[in-house]
């Protein structure tokens, strides 16, 4: 499974691997333009494969002030 | 993906707005032609300017006072604490830990000690909170900037921020707040300093990443006095339409200011409010100059400006408890 965690919503999910990066956001319901997809110190593109027993972080970048 | 740029490290940022994906190291380079392009071709800066940076603590003010330094301009950085409970105390932590590793020693106000924090303020006043926050932060902008002789304020306003705060005010017809809608607001009277927003070239997306590649540790808690705010339903709108078509945003903002190349100010179109404290209105026709606000000598429109208004409002409220 792939761990994705949403640290902002204090959410975390567990998806069948592996996928890419767009499929997993799609899965989510989030949109691409909205968030950047970290695993590590590393920035992920939507066409990146994610393995099972992997952990990404998806982080909104939409700021409302 | 390959770096479409060096097309040999792997990509590590996708731009579909800008057909194109890029590796760290060509991203930076990107980013900074961005700003830099920004910057010169509306003529924001200049070298010899003081840029007092309002940094809040969250990604795009810090990026924005990482970016200016790297291309040399004399900055500081202006951090005014909200008094918001927990949240506040963090992004002060991060602008302090930030400017500290950096050798630079941000000017702080806080809101607290000035009597005046945010959500206890817009309780008493009894008016939206953001609306209360923008009053209180202008002021102090135009204070401290006036006060210790920048020359310039810069905040971190990007292009989702713009291209939301354009749809509304054309979905409303503002035609006033459309008016003033600029990357940049000329220094309008003697403490009323020029307003920059370097970063109206580069998306949310563009200075997250940069942020994060650069290792900046910023706030990624959203403020909680924002959770409603109209403009996130504009950017949602907006974010929609980009999905669909990359580049709409960007064409949509750079469209409008292709349009209206008039800086705010310099037409003189009637009725405009020309100066660059938003709060304060110009009631005296086109041509005439601010006056003293005869409670903190701040120029103003009125007897007495807006923060002063808002902070006596605020003080009866207190006492009648």
């Amino acid at each position: 499974m792939i761990r994705v965690r949403i640290p902002q919503k204090n959410k975390e999910l567990e998806v069948p691997g592996p996928r890419r990066v767009g499929d997993l956001l799609a899965a989510a319901g989030i949109r691409p333009t909205t968030v950047i997809v970290t695993q590590g110190k590393r920035l992920l593109t939507r066409d990146q494969r994610v393995e099972d027993g992997e952990t990404i972080d998806i982080l909104s970048v939409v700021s409302g002030g | 993906m390959k770096c479409k740029r060096c097309r040999k490290a792997d990509a590590a940022v996708d731009l579909p707005s800008h057909n194109s994906a890029f590796c760290p190291g060509c991203f930076f380079l990107f980013f900074r032609r961005q700003v830099v392009e920004g910057i010169r071709t509306l003529s924001l800066l200049s070298p010899e300017d003081r840029v007092l940076v309002c940094v809040s603590g969250g990604k795009d003010s810090l990026v924005l006072w990482d970016v200016l330094m790297e291309l040399g301009y004399r900055t500081e950085g202006l951090h005014i604490d909200l008094g918001i409970e927990g949240y506040s105390d963090r992004s002060r932590e991060k602008v302090l830990a930030y400017a500290g590793a950096r050798g630079k020693e941000p000017i702080v106000v806080d809101l607290r000690a000035e009597g005046i924090p945010i959500p206890e303020a817009a309780k008493r006043a009894r008016k939206e909170e953001c609306s209360v926050c923008g009053t209180v932060k202008r002021y102090f902008f135009n204070r401290i900037a006036a006060r210790r002789g920048f020359t310039v304020v810069a905040t971190g306003h990007n292009l989702d921020d713009e291209s939301a705060r354009l749809l509304g005010n054309l979905l409303h017809w503002d035609q006033d707040h459309l008016s003033r809608q600029h990357p940049l607001l000329p220094e309008m009277a003697e403490g009323l300093v020029r307003k920059v927003k370097p970063l109206w070239r580069v998306s949310e997306l563009e200075t997250a990443a940069y942020g994060f590649l650069s290792g900046i540790d910023y706030v990624t808690e959203e403020c909680p006095m924002s959770l409603d705010a109209t403009s996130l339903v504009y950017k949602e709108a907006l974010s929609l339409i980009e999905e669909k078509m990359p580049g709409t945003r960007r064409h949509f903002y750079q469209g409008f200011l292709h349009q209206n190349r008039d800086v705010p100010g310099n037409s003189g179109a009637p009725g405009r409010r020309e100066c660059g404290n938003h709060d304060e209105k110009n009631t005296g026709g086109e041509a005439s100059p601010p006056r003293k606000c005869i409670s903190c000598d701040a120029p103003t429109y009125t007897e007495t400006c807006s923060y002063c208004r808002l902070k006596e409002r605020v003080t009866k409220a207190r006492e009648r408890l």
